[in-house]
């Protein structure tokens, strides 16, 4: 069925000659890079690529969603590059897509279901597996409950996997025991839109790089992780003279392409960003008109807690104060007095300041893990609209706060389709209004939809670990990989008290604990829709046929679903589920706030931006100029507060959970590298990637490393009080954490940074802090 | 007898000065000759195996605008031929303006920036590495064609153009060490980069989002391999 990986790397190596041979190519080089012209020189040895059938999508990695074309030729997908139609990327992309197809002749993709029987995997036929998974679930549901069975999906499931799988879970079986691992990435920017604005994702649109002036990053290493977003910014720099500032707690390859590089201490950013608005509000740069009629200024509960204990729980209570309260409490974030702990000197809290408070400047800020991995994720999240809100800097081009995604549909899926315990496709499950839509699109009693929100990621993993939980299934994700505290959360999957089930595309230390692994087809196998950071949505058409009996998400979920009862719930073909299942979706979002394009004029262009309103996208929301949906004369309408009314939060500092101490005296920072995406599992087993970047590593300041006596690559045992890790030192390479930290990509399964992470969280968005921890070093 | 105590403690002071004068224009002496590796006071830090990616990008737009001179272009094979190996330093195919100097101003006046250079009928190439002043610890002179004994060796194949891209049509990676050739541009653009890999998008800057180094030193560490396989 497969060739070995090898076998087919040489075979296409032999391909590549024989058409190195044919070609005469003046013509090929052009077509695969639009818009850039090769000397003769430079082309004769690249083979004619005029036979390839181009076929478009979106990328399958990170959350930009770049269009790509993939070039196919007899059925196997051979080429990929840029779609230049598509506005996001025009044409470009970055090392992860142009060689995204090379993962899936892996030799070990998961080409049909395993069953572990007496300890080992057996090759079962997957009608038989998914059998299997309904008993087991239907058998969990009668003796234990409804509660007891639980689904744990991805950012990276398509639309429709999504809206099955929540429409499955609440609508069918009623329960709210599904959450996704968004959570671990995207949950405090929800929250953060939903306390400041009321609705949830950005304003604003990735064409706000065309027009600022300045771009102010936070705790965000574009240039690795969004590098084609930062190229754009790098291309404004050059042409019209736009700045960039890098505001982080690392050197990275963004510091070294930014105008000015500010380092400061891990968790002050809550201070800083304080510090600036003391300093729009004293010196007078609060665009006042758009305070007096388009915010509020609320302050919610403080010294919330960190959720480190099981059963944690939080309800903030928001209390409206008055300007002049916010202006006293401001008064605790001088320049000054945050200088003191933010380790970030006054004049660069100043001179930040001055470029939000300037009115003659058009700033964007950008912001991803670093703001949402954050114990007070939410709160800094409020923070930064906070400036935006005070400056009037918002919803209009070149203007405006943008959250950026870290999975090609954590909006379009997760967030939108709402595959969190306490949501729905539209609104929340405490919210009657939108329990009734639900019901009555699903075809359901309102009844059956839960109105109490179960467990969110860290809380569902803790329940399987007490045995609350008896079956879980995971799509999409590698959980073992990238939660926090890895270290209670595997043997917690290995009890036999929970039945896993995994369906995946490669195998991965989460389908190693599994009982039926199940293979799901590839991005480009089947398909689908994702949604971006900036509200587009993107279709694609299958492209390729899978191996094995490999199957789209989807339809694994309504096979389980026919065979557990409710079929007349999943009345969808095999053939064309995929628009079946978002035309049904669709229902949910009807109206100017958030409507979808429909599918026809998705699968002719490359996406389109929500709210759809009479053919057209909406690419600046809350700004009556471009989004119909605000109110007549109004000019701003935050329509997503029943007031129209943004909200100014009163958010204090508070320090991190664990801080460093002599025992553990380093704090411990996680993150990714260019080459690798999420956990790894698709692009290590990508040739290039894995030989450019082949396992993690633990990098050092210089000058702990020279008062430490470790040389690069010297074996590091990195220690917290949860677990342990070995890897190599990297000293004055890809990136220079700030003295007294060390930082760890987490993208290598054999090499488990999470089994040292922390496991505290946001309370009110329940998003872990992967960011900040306590380490102690040895040499290994 | 006091007169003479008077000159030679004038003398004796004369001296120390002279000591004192003498031993500081030598501490500053040594402070010149040392290259910091860490530049903490600027704004931005220095990471040395990537510091130098976006070193040039101030003149992207120039390069991207350059007209080429066809008349003087470099090609790979003069590019190669003037190195012993693969990734060997260049040697200096040309006499060189002062044999005692250890590089440094005399050859970055040409080789910092590049630039047309009537005597040789040639452009300079550009080093990816300025900061690196003693350039004669790797670059030698080629002063004969002649060999002192002949030998047996083995030349490496370099790699070529349009045959290094790992899927078709895929941006090309880079099949050299980066280690003080982080700068792209230096080497990839500019009118005495050879031909054949003269960057047509030097205003793109961002070299390594689409680039894969190849070359990459993989440390002392097993293979990736599954503890559970199926």
């Amino acid at each position: 069925m497969q060739n070995t990986l090898s076998n087919s790397v040489l075979s296409s190596r032999r391909d590549f000659l024989k058409k190195m041979a044919a070609a005469a190519a003046m013509t090929a080089a052009a077509t695969m890079f639009p818009g850039i012209i090769f000397a003769a020189e430079q082309e004769k040895n690249i083979p004619n690529a005029a036979n390839l059938d181009w076929k478009k999508g979106p990328c399958r990695f990170c959350g930009v969603g770049c269009g790509i074309l993939v070039g196919v030729e007899n059925g196997k997908a051979v080429a990929v590059k840029g779609d230049p139609n598509s506005s996001v990327n025009k044409g470009l992309l970055c090392v992860k897509g142009y060689h995204q197809t090379m993962c899936i002749q892996a030799k070990d993709r998961l080409t049909h279901a395993l069953v572990k029987k007496n300890g080992t995997y057996v090759k079962t036929p997957i009608n038989e597996a998914l059998d299997l998974v309904a008993s087991k679930m239907k058998e969990t549901i009668e003796s234990h409950g409804k509660d007891a069975v639980a689904m744990y999906t991805s950012g990276q499931s398509t639309i429709p996997e999504g809206y099955i799988a929540s429409k499955l879970m609440k609508g069918a079986i009623g329960t709210n025991n599904l959450d996704c691992n968004a959570r671990l990435c995207m949950a405090s920017a929800v929250t953060g839109f939903l306390t400041t604005f009321g609705a949830d994702e950005p304003m604003g649109c990735y064409e706000d790089i065309d027009h600022a002036d300045y771009f102010i990053t936070w705790g965000n290493n574009m240039a690795e992780m969004h590098p084609v977003l930062f190229s754009r910014m790098l291309e404004q720099k050059s042409r019209r003279g736009a700045k960039i500032i890098d505001f982080a707690t690392r050197t990275t390859r963004s510091s070294t392409a930014s105008d000015r590089s500010i380092l400061f201490e891990p968790q002050t950013d809550l201070a800083v960003a304080n510090a600036i608005c003391y300093e729009i509000v004293n010196n007078g740069w609060v665009d006042k008109y758009f305070v007096e009629n388009h915010c509020n200024f609320s302050k919610g509960l403080t010294n919330i807690g960190y959720g480190l204990e099981d059963n944690f729980s939080f309800t903030d209570k928001p209390e409206k104060i008055d300007f002049a309260a916010y202006k006293e409490f401001l008064e605790d974030y001088t320049p000054e007095k945050v200088a003191k702990y933010s380790r970030v000197s006054v004049k660069d809290i100043k001179y930040l300041a001055a470029i939000y408070g300037d009115p003659n400047k058009k700033v964007v800020s950008y912001w991803c893990m670093g703001m949402n991995q954050h114990t007070r994720g939410t709160w800094i999240n409020n923070l930064v609209y906070n400036i935006h809100l005070l400056t009037g800097k918002i919803s209009k081009p070149g203007n405006g706060p943008f959250s950026l995604t870290g999975q090609p549909s954590a909006c379009g899926t997760a967030r939108e389709v709402g595959t969190f315990t306490h949501k729905l496709p539209k609104g929340v499950v405490t919210n009657e209004e939108n329990r009734k839509l639900a019901a009555k699109i699903w075809k359901v009693p309102v009844e059956r939809i839960p109105s109490k929100p179960t467990y969110h990621a860290t809380e569902m993993f803790r329940a399987v670990d007490r045995g609350d939980i008896k079956f879980i299934w995971t799509q999409a994700t590698n959980p073992l990989v990238s939660l926090p505290k890895t270290s209670r959360y595997r043997p917690a999957m290995q009890k036999d008290s929970c039945f896993v089930v995994v369906s995946d595309v490669f195998p991965t230390p989460t389908s190693d604990v599994a009982d039926v692994i199940l293979p799901a087809s590839w991005h480009i196998e089947k398909s689908g829709l994702y949604g971006n950071s900036e509200r587009r949505t993107q279709y694609w058409d299958k492209m390729v046929e899978g191996p094995g009996e490999t199957t789209p998400d989807a339809w694994m979920f309504i096979e389980v679903a026919r065979r557990m009862g409710y079929g007349d719930l999943f009345p969808y073909s095999k053939e064309n589920h995929v628009e079946e299942i978002f035309n049904e979706y669709r229902q949910f979002h009807e109206g100017a706030k958030h409507g979808m394009a429909p599918l026809e004029v998705l699968k002719k262009e490359s996406g389109a931006i929500w709210p759809y309103v009479d053919g057209k996208s909406t690419q600046w929301r809350f700004n009556e100029e471009f989004d119909p949906a605000c109110k007549k004369g109004s000019g701003f309408d935050f329509y997503g507060k029943p007031d129209g009314r943004a909200v100014i939060w009163q958010r204090p500092y508070e320090p991190a959970p664990e801080v460093p101490d002599k025992e553990y005296p380093f704090w411990l920072d996680t993150g990714r590298v260019i080459e690798h995406w999420h956990t790894g599992s698709m692009t290590r087993r990508i040739p290039v990637l894995n030989q450019a970047m082949p396992h993690a590593y633990v990098e050092f300041h210089p000058d702990d490393a020279k008062a430490l006596e470790i040389r690069n690559g010297e074996l590091i045992k990195v220690t917290s009080r949860r677990g342990s890790c070995v890897l190599p030192a990297s000293i004055n390479e890809r990136g220079l954490p700030t003295k007294g930290q060390v930082f760890v990509p987490f993208f290598d399964e054999n090499m488990m940074i999470n089994d040292v992470t922390l496991d505290a969280f946001c309370p009110i968005s329940k998003e872990p802090d992967f960011k900040k921890c306590a380490v102690k070093v040895e040499k290994a | 007898m006091k007169k003479r105590l008077g000159i030679i403690s004038l003398f004796v002071i004369l001296f120390i000065a002279f000591i004192a004068v003498w031993s500081y224009s030598y501490q500053i002496g040594l402070e010149e000759a040392y290259i910091p590796l860490e530049d903490d006071n600027s704004g931005i830090k220095v990471i040395p195996s990537e510091s130098g990616v976006f070193e040039r990008s101030q003149f992207a737009l120039d390069y991207a605008e350059m007209p080429i001179d066809e008349a003087h272009q470099r090609s790979l094979k003069t590019y190669y031929n003037n190195r012993a190996y693969h990734g060997a330093p260049p040697s200096i195919p040309h006499p060189v303006a002062n044999e005692r100097s250890l590089g440094g101003n005399t050859c970055l006046q040409c080789h910092q920036n590049g630039g047309f250079v009537e005597k040789f009928d040639a452009y300079a190439p550009v080093t990816p590495h300025p900061e690196m002043v003693n350039c004669r610890q790797c670059h030698v002179a080629q002063k004969s064609n002649t060999l002192f004994k002949p030998a047996n060796l083995v030349k490496v194949n370099a790699p070529e153009v349009g045959d290094n891209n790992a899927l078709m049509g895929s941006p090309p990676m880079i099949p050299h060490q980066i280690q003080m050739r982080e700068n792209c541009l230096s080497c990839h653009a500019g009118p005495a980069a050879p031909k054949e890999i003269r960057v047509t998008h030097p205003e793109r800057v961002n070299c390594r989002q689409c680039h894969v180094p190849t070359d990459k030193p993989v440390s002392e560490i097993k293979a990736f391999t599954r503890t559970n396989s199926n």
